[in-house]
C-alpha cells in the first residue's frame, strides 16, 4: 500500500472557462515547491494527486502553498479484489478514532464489476463485523471512508485531511509591487497579497549612511520569509539618501513625511510600470502614524495614478502581529534596525496635510531628476527560497 | 590513561576548541550592542542559532541558550508550571529522570504543586496503562527523559505525546534530552520543550539549550535586559555559543555509524562481564550501546573506581550528579535494592577504541579478582 497526497481545492473550484489556468498554475507551484523531492502530479477539475516517498517533507511543503482548501493523505493499492478492499478499509479504519461512519465509493473504472453502492455497503459491513462498538451513520458520520475505484488502482482516504493556506494559486492574479520596509506590517501585506494570487516583487528604500547594512539585510530576511509563499522574489533597492537629505534640507519639517512618502509612491510606481505590475502593496494601517491617516493617505496617493492595495488597513495592529507570528516574519520584523522611514521622523508631522501647500514645497527641490537617478542607479537582488546563505563556514 | 565516563561529560574537541578560541579573539562585541562590533557578533550568533534551528528542523526563535542542562530542566518546568498555574496544578514525572528534574519537583511541591511519578515497565519503558491512569484534567505537564543516564533505556516520546494529548490536550511533554542528543537520533517535533546539553557531545561547559515549542508560555526564571531572549536575558556567551553549535554539527554527523560502531564495543564488553561471576549487566533492549551499567554484586562500587582510578581507568558509579547514592532507575527497573547499590557506569563514545576496551578489560578483571580475593580473605 502507498501513501499519496491528495489536494482539494477551495475557491478554485468555483471557476468555470479559466479553471485550467488555475489548476496548471497550482500544479506548477507546487512543482516548484517540491523542486527537490521526486515527485508526480496528476489533476483532474475535483482534485490534485501528489505521488511521492518523500511523503513528510512533501506535506510540510505543500502547507505553504496557496490555492489549497485541504490536503489528505490517500492509500493506494493495486489490488482490486473486493477483500482485499475491506482488509485494507479495516487495518486503515483501525488506526482512526471514530464512533460513527459511513463509506462512500466512486468508481471511475466502469468495468469494474460490482456497482458504487454497493461496494459502500460491503466494506461498510464488513467494518460493522470487525470493530467493536462502531455505528453507521449516514447523516452525520465522524468517520467518512472513502473508496475511489480507479483504472489500475484503488484510493482509500478519509475525511481527516489537514486546512490548505486558502487563497488563489501565487501569480495567478498577476503581478504587485509591495513597498517593503523592516516593519511588522508590510510583510503581512506582501503576504495577503500573495494569498489572493498576486505575483509579489518588493521595493525596500535604502538609506547609508543613515541607515544600516544591517537594515537592507533585515529586509532581505523577511523577503526570504515571503519566498516560502511567493517563490523567488525580485527586491528593488533605491538607493534614497539624496532625495530624503533634500527633503530635511529644504522642506518644512511637519511635511517631511507626506513628500517623502509621496517620492516613495512615485518611485514605487516607475519600477511597478517598469516591472509590468499593475499595483502597489503596502502595509498602512488606518491611523497607525501620521502618515496614515484618511487625509494623509489621500495627499499621498494624489502623487500617482496606479492602485495601491492596503492589505492591512483595516487590521488592529494585534491582529497584524497575530498574522506576522503565523507566517514567521515577526521575530525579524522586531530586530531593532531603523529604516529610512523612521530616522529623522519630526516630532509633529502634519496629519491633515494640505495639497496645495504640498505642491508648493515640492517646487522647492528638483525632484524629478533626484528620482530618475536614483531610479537609474536602482539595484535588483534576486531572493530565492532554497538558497541560504552559507556564512562563517570555517567557525560553524 | 582510558576515559570511560563519557556520559558523565566529554572533553572539548579540539575542533571546538580552535573555534572557541578564534570567535573569543575575533568578536569581541557584545551581541546586543547596536555598534558595527556588536552587529557582527550578532551576525555570527545568528548564524550559529540558525544552524542549530536547521539541525533539528525547528525555529530559532523556539531555542534559548541556557548555562546547563540543568537550567534548561528548571525553565521547563518551573517556568512552565509558573506561566500555566491556571490551567492546573498537577505534572507527572518518570521514576527515571536525572536527579535534576526530581530536586526541581520537590520545589514545586512546595509551591503548591502536586506530583506524581509514573511507573516504567521492567524494560524500563514508561508504563502507559499507569501514564493514562495518572493524566487529569489539571496535567499540565509531563516529563520524560529521552534517554536515562543511568540505565540508558531510550523512551518513544512521539508515542508518549499521542497518549497524553489524546487525553489532555492541554498537556505538554517536556524532555530531557541530555543523554540522546549526539548519540541516536531525535526529534524535537515529538515533544514540546527540550533540554539538550553541550559538554555531553564534546562541546564547551557552561551551556545548554531549552527548546521550547512556539505554541507554549513559559514563564522567565531570571530577569534582566538584553533583547536576544526574554528567558535568559543578559549578554549572550558567543564563544560558548560557536562551540556549542559546531559540536552538534559534528556530534549529529554520521550518527548511525557511529552508534552501531559504538553498539559493537558494548556487544565485547556484555559478553566479557557475561562471564564474570557476581556481574550482574543492567541493560534492556531499550538501552542505547552509549551507556553499560552493571552491578558488582559482592564489590563496593565505590571502592572498584577508586581502584580503576589508580591504573588510570575512569568510570562512574551511576551518575556523575547522584554519586554515592542508589541507582534510582536500577531500582525502578529490577526492583532489587542490593543491584541498586552496586551499579557502575561504563559509557562509551565514538572515539573510544577498540584497544581501549582491549585494554580496560585486561585492568578490569585484573582489579575486579584482586577485591574479590581480598573480599573473600575479609569474610573469613
Amino acid at each position: 500500500m502507498k501513501k499519496v497526497i491528495i489536494i482539494k481545492y477551495g475557491e478554485l473550484s468555483t471557476k468555470s472557462d479559466n479553471i485550467n489556468f488555475f489548476l496548471k498554475t497550482l500544479k506548477n507551484n507546487i512543482d516548484k515547491k517540491l523542486s527537490n523531492i521526486e515527485h508526480e502530479i496528476k489533476y483532474d477539475y475535483g482534485r490534485m494527486l501528489i505521488y511521492t516517498d518523500d511523503f513528510e517533507n512533501s506535506v510540510d511543503k505543500i502547507k505553504e502553498v496557496f490555492g489549497i482548501h485541504e490536503i489528505v493523505i490517500g492509500y493506494l493499492f493495486k489490488e482490486k479484489d473486493i477483500d482485499f478492499i475491506n482488509e485494507k478499509a479495516l487495518e486503515l479504519a483501525k488506526e482512526k478514532d471514530f464512533s460513527t461512519f459511513k463509506v462512500e465509493t466512486k468508481r471511475s473504472d466502469k468495468k469494474y464489476p460490482i456497482k458504487s453502492p454497493e461496494v459502500s455497503r460491503i466494506v461498510g459491513a464488513y467494518i460493522l463485523k470487525n470493530l467493536n462498538g462502531k455505528k453507521v451513520d449516514v447523516h452525520n458520520p465522524e468517520l467518512i471512508i472513502n473508496v475511489e475505484i480507479r483504472l489500475g488502482e484503488v484510493l482509500v482516504y478519509f475525511n481527516d485531511g489537514e486546512k490548505g493556506l486558502g487563497g488563489y494559486p501565487t501569480s495567478s492574479m498577476g503581478k504587485g509591487l509591495l513597498m517593503l520596509s523592516g516593519g511588522i506590517d508590510s510583510p503581512v501585506a506582501g503576504y495577503l497579497a500573495i494569498k489572493r494570487g498576486v505575483k509579489i516583487e518588493a521595493i525596500y528604500f535604502d538609506s547609508p549612511p543613515h541607515t544600516s547594512q544591517m537594515a537592507l539585510k533585515k529586509v532581505k530576511d523577511l523577503a526570504k520569509i515571503l519566498t516560502k509563499y511567493n517563490g523567488e522574489i525580485r527586491l528593488h533597492v533605491i538607493n534614497f539618501t539624496k532625495i530624503q537629505e533634500e527633503i530635511i534640507k529644504n522642506i518644512p519639517n511637519y511635511y517631511l513625511i507626506t513628500i517623502m512618502r509621496r517620492m516613495m509612491y512615485q518611485i514605487s510606481a516607475l519600477v511597478a510600470s517598469n516591472v509590468n505590475a499593475h499595483v502597489i502593496i503596502n502595509g498602512e494601517s488606518i491611523g497607525q502614524v501620521a502618515s496614515q491617516t484618511l487625509k494623509s493617505m489621500q495627499v499621498i496617493n494624489e502623487a500617482i495614478r496606479m492602485p495601491v492595495i492596503r492589505p492591512v488597513c483595516t487590521y488592529d495592529k494585534l491582529e497584524i502581529i497575530d498574522l506576522a507570528k503565523k507566517i514567521g516574519t515577526y521575530e525579524t520584523s522586531i530586530e531593532p534596525y531603523e529604516d529610512c522611514c523612521t530616522i529623522f521622523v519630526p516630532d509633529h508631522p502634519v496629519i491633515y496635510p494640505d495639497l496645495n501647500l504640498v505642491y508648493e514645497y515640492e517646487k522647492l527641490v528638483d525632484f524629478k531628476t533626484l528620482m530618475f537617478e536614483a531610479i537609474k542607479s536602482h539595484q535588483v537582488i534576486l531572493i530565492n527560497e532554497n538558497d541560504d546563505e552559507k556564512k562563517y563556514e570555517d567557525l560553524l | 590513561m582510558i576515559y570511560l565516563d563519557y556520559s558523565a561529560t566529554t572533553p572539548v574537541s579540539l575542533e571546538v576548541l580552535d573555534v572557541m578560541n578564534k570567535t573569543t579573539k575575533d568578536f569581541i562585541g557584545n551581541a546586543n550592542s547596536l555598534n558595527a562590533l556588536g552587529l557582527k557578533s550578532k551576525d555570527l550568533m545568528n548564524s550559529a542559532t540558525k544552524q542549530i534551528a536547521n539541525l533539528f528542523s525547528v525555529l530559532e526563535s523556539e531555542l534559548t541558550y541556557t548555562s546547563s542542562s540543568t537550567e534548561s530542566n528548571n525553565l521547563a518546568l518551573i517556568g512552565y508550571a509558573l506561566a500555566n498555574y491556571k490551567k492546573g496544578k498537577h505534572l507527572i514525572v518518570s521514576k527515571l529522570e536525572h536527579p535534576s528534574i526530581y530536586a526541581i519537583c520537590d520545589y514545586l511541591v512546595t509551591l503548591g504543586f502536586e506530583i506524581s511519578y509514573v511507573n516504567n515497565d521492567s524494560d524500563g519503558l514508561i508504563d502507559f496503562e499507569h501514564l493514562k491512569k495518572l493524566m487529569r484534567e489539571d496535567t499540565i505537564l509531563v516529563s520524560v527523559c529521552a534517554v536515562n543516564s543511568e540505565v540508558g533505556v531510550r523512551q518513544p516520546l512521539k508515542m508518549i505525546r499521542q497518549i497524553i494529548k489524546k487525553i489532555n490536550s492541554n498537556t505538554v511533554l517536556h524532555s530531557d534530552m541530555t543523554q540522546a542528543i549526539g548519540k541516536t537520533s531525535i526529534s524535537l517535533h515529538d515533544v514540546d520543550m527540550a533540554s539538550i546539553s553541550s559538554h555531553k557531545i564534546f562541546g564547551p561547559k557552561g551551556i545548554a539549550l531549552f527548546y521550547k515549542n512556539s505554541q507554549i508560555t513559559v514563564k522567565p526564571l531570571i530577569y534582566g535586559s538584553g533583547k536576544s531572549n526574554e528567558l535568559k536575558p543578559g549578554t549572550p556567551p558567543l564563544p560558548l555559543i560557536v562551540g556549542f553549535s559546531k559540536a552538534l554539527r559534528l556530534a549529529t554527523d554520521d550518527l548511525e555509524k557511529k552508534e552501531k560502531y559504538i553498539g559493537l564495543l558494548n556487544d565485547r564488553l556484555c559478553k566479557k562481564f557475561a562471564t564474570m561471576d557476581g556481574i550482574l549487566i543492567n541493560k534492556t533492549k531499550y538501552s542505547i550501546p552509549h551507556i553499560l551499567n552493571i552491578s558488582l554484586m559482592n564489590v563496593k562500587p565505590e571502592t572498584f573506581i577508586r581502584a580503576l582510578d589508580n591504573d588510570a581507568v575512569y568510570i562512574s558509579t551511576n551518575t556523575a550528579c547522584s554519586s554515592g547514592e542508589l541507582s534510582s532507575s536500577v531500582m525502578a527497573i529490577y526492583n532489587d535494592l542490593k543491584r541498586a547499590t552496586h551499579t557502575i557506569r561504563i559509557s562509551l563514545a565514538s572515539i573510544t577504541t577498540s584497544e581501549e576496551i582491549t585494554k580496560f578489560i585486561e585492568i578490569f578483571e585484573k582489579n575486579y579478582h584482586m577485591l574479590n580475593t581480598l573480599l573473600a580473605k575479609e569474610e573469613k
